[in-house]
């Protein structure tokens, strides 16, 4: 049934198409970019306006009613994080097991200072967990977008589930537009295979109009939004 | 949606006798003209994104049958499963098997104006499938046993209060009578639904043929939920919401944002590729991709409004359109309302099903001037009035066709011009009101005067008054 209505409405569109066809071969035809020289060229104009770009992010983000850290040092995170334990009643939290986090090992340091640590894996458990703790593979500077990579060490829920979400950035995710993200993710996609199964924008925390245009946060993804930006 | 005959005149008559709607609709379409405008004047080359998202599209449409088979075949390779369905039946049908197969209890949908247009919840609930609305403008609605009146905002056309009282009826709890109260009550009970369903229905704002990726734009982060909690994920798009290239969102994401809302970027956007990865933590095990036809791909065999498919449902049109600002969406008798409702809905349903909707416009081209892909709508509105009039189902009748006629011929005529110029002035007294204007004419003119006041005929022509003047203004 699926298969005959495969070729009937592929029909159609040839037919409705006939004598429109000159596009021949246009298909995906922009092959004369050179995505590799355009990301090298992107990362060069990124690295000249770093500072710049840190500033505008934060801007943005303050204006999307997101709460901005700004950091220092590694060890900053930690107290940051400890003060938002201490003013959020936090009890538990989930945690990405990606390269940076591990490497200034947020982990054991949260569950020293009395944190119980929810495994990603199971649903339930991780939408009871107080805060989601994650770093960002990019962030975009002019809008105050987080982009999150889905691996095996970094599950999309963390970021989904609990109430509050906490997300690292380095200065060197940040891209100064959409534009530039799109670049880089272009010639990095060497293969189709290699695609992630889920990459998610975040803007701010959840928010919802839709009774009487009146604005409310954490409908349904976390209420608040916190973001480190370490410098 | 139940759809049976548009009809138009007797639902916006309605529409426009009920205050609460005729506020609400004040106030949605005045919020996002402004924050429309405002974000579109913030990018210096506005016009020029525009110009490129119409290219884009074009090159999309045109070559549709190549980029579907690309999707098809980068979606198969990421994992997923795709089903394509010529008909709402149909893909009620493969999305219930799906459910079927898999053996799903309970589904939650994530907002969809495609889903709407096949009638899914329908079909599962016949299905004994039970399926939840989550976006909270949807549950609403859903409760309310209503259909959602505006694509960005469904419920605007319900008070709090009606909120208020609709969820203390339906779901037995207090009143609540703050929004954000009410919403918190939609956060926890939607949120075990979500924790407890085995399959999440979505559909997309773009689907990516080099990628295979489908594309997912919101604010509430229900989509997110949709698209990652249950076992089984389904996407229903319609065929013309392709895009060829991975970069081509960054263009897309751009317009699409500020035109629905204003916002820079929406809050969440999900970039969806095939299930999860056998080492992912987390996401959905199946993805099925529905590819929906329904009457779309008899729409490319005509040249003059091959266009309407480059529309993206960010509902611009809606919010400028001045027949939409006062008819609300209820009164264009399907899913699709506004302008873009004006011009999809005759072509995807068939003309003789609605014949009023070409008229529903003024032809001020408010929407093409605000549309992200610049689609000409008042050229499509008067191919459409052509087909109306053609297939004899339009509002042509004898005496319209007389009127014309005699209007012709006066024209054609300077003394008999001349002479009912001046007469028009006498003849019309009898109906002068007290502000100087006509308000009540005889019918068929009463059609406009029971609405609005009809500026009277002047004394003095254009021609006597330009001759006094000696061609000078005054």
């Amino acid at each position: 049934m699926s298969n005959n209505s495969r070729e009937e409405i592929l029909h159609t569109i040839r037919k409705g198409l006939e004598g429109v066809g000159k596009n021949e071969g246009k298909v995906l035809a922009d092959a004369n970019r050179n995505f590799h020289s355009e990301a090298e060229e992107v990362h060069k104009r990124i690295d000249e306006s770093q500072s710049a770009l840190i500033m505008q992010f934060a801007d943005e983000l303050k204006k999307v009613n997101t709460n901005v850290i700004e950091t220092g040092s590694k060890n900053e995170i930690k107290e940051s994080l400890l003060g938002l334990k201490k003013e959020k009643e936090l009890k538990s939290f989930s945690i990405w097991e990606s390269q940076f986090l591990k490497e200034i090992n947020l982990k054991q340091e949260l569950k020293d200072a009395g944190l119980k640590l929810v495994t990603a894996k199971n649903k339930n458990r991780i939408a009871n967990s107080d805060i989601g703790i994650t770093e960002v593979d990019y962030a975009i500077a002019d809008t105050g977008t987080l982009v999150l990579l889905t691996d095996k060490n970094q599950p999309r829920s963390v970021s989904l589930l609990p109430p509050i979400h906490l997300a690292i950035v380095r200065p060197e995710n940040l891209v100064r537009n959409i534009g530039d993200l799109f670049v880089i993710l272009k010639s990095k996609l060497e293969n189709i295979e290699d695609i992630t199964s889920c990459m998610t924008f975040i803007t701010g925390p959840s928010r919802t109009a839709d009774i009487e245009l009146s604005l409310t946060l954490g409908v349904h993804g976390p209420k608040e939004l916190f973001v480190v930006i370490l410098s | 949606m139940g759809f049976e005959e548009v009809r138009f005149e007797q639902d916006s008559e309605k529409a426009i006798h009920n205050k609460p709607l005729q506020k609400a609709l004040v106030n949605v379409t005045n919020r996002f003209r402004t924050a429309r405008n405002k974000a579109s004047e913030d990018v210096p080359n506005w016009d020029n994104l525009r110009a490129a998202a119409r290219e884009i599209k074009k090159e999309t449409i045109e070559n549709l049958d190549k980029y579907l088979l690309m999707l098809e075949e980068r979606v198969k390779r990421a994992g997923g499963k795709v089903h394509w369905a010529k008909d709402a039946e149909e893909a009620s049908q493969i999305i219930v098997n799906i459910a079927r197969e898999g053996n799903v209890k309970s589904v939650v949908k994530s907002k969809s104006m495609a889903t709407e247009e096949i009638e899914l919840n329908n079909s599962f609930e016949d299905a004994g499938i039970k399926v939840i609305e989550t976006d909270l403008g949807e549950y609403i609605i859903q409760l309310a046993g209503e259909h959602p009146s505006h694509i960005i905002a469904p419920a605007i056309h319900k008070t709090k209060e009606d909120i208020s009282k609709l969820f203390s009826a339906k779901l037995g709890i207090p009143r609540y009578d703050k929004p954000e109260e009410l919403t918190k009550v939609a956060r926890e009970i939607l949120r075990s639904e979500f924790l407890n369903a085995d399959m999440g229905v979505s559909g997309a704002n773009f689907a990516v043929a080099e990628t295979g990726t489908i594309v997912v734009v919101e604010n509430e982060g229900n989509a997110r939920l949709t698209t990652t909690v249950p076992k089984i994920h389904v996407a229903l798009v319609g065929i013309e919401k392709l895009i060829p290239r991975y970069e081509d969102l960054s263009l897309f994401l751009t317009v699409l944002a500020r035109s629905a809302t204003g916002q820079k970027s929406s809050t969440y956007v999900s970039f969806i590729t095939g299930p999860k990865r056998s080492t992912d933590i987390g996401g959905p095990e199946e993805f099925h991709l529905v590819l929906l036809d329904n009457g779309r791909s008899k729409i490319l065999a005509s040249e003059e409004t091959r266009e309407s498919l480059y529309c993206i449902r960010c509902g611009a049109c809606l919010n400028n359109c001045p027949v939409y600002r006062k008819v609300g969406g209820h009164s264009y008798g399907w899913v699709y309302s506004g302008p873009i409702g004006a011009i999809i809905t005759p072509q995807l349903m068939g003309i003789d099903k609605a014949p009023e909707l070409p008229f529903a416009s003024s032809l001020c081209g408010a929407c093409k001037d605000v549309c992200p892909v610049k689609i000409d709508f008042p050229k499509i509105l008067l191919e459409l009035r052509k087909n109306v009039v053609e297939s004899k189902k339009g509002s042509t009748g004898i005496g319209e066709r007389f009127g014309i006629r005699l209007w012709r011929f006066t024209v054609e005529h300077e003394s008999i011009y001349k002479i009912t110029n001046k007469l028009s002035y006498y003849f019309q007294l009898p109906w002068k009101g007290r502000n100087g204007k006509l308000n009540s004419l005889p019918y068929p003119f009463s059609r406009w005067t029971d609405q609005r006041d009809f500026p009277a005929v002047a004394k003095k022509t254009f021609r006597e008054r330009w001759k006094n003047n000696k061609g000078e203004t005054g």
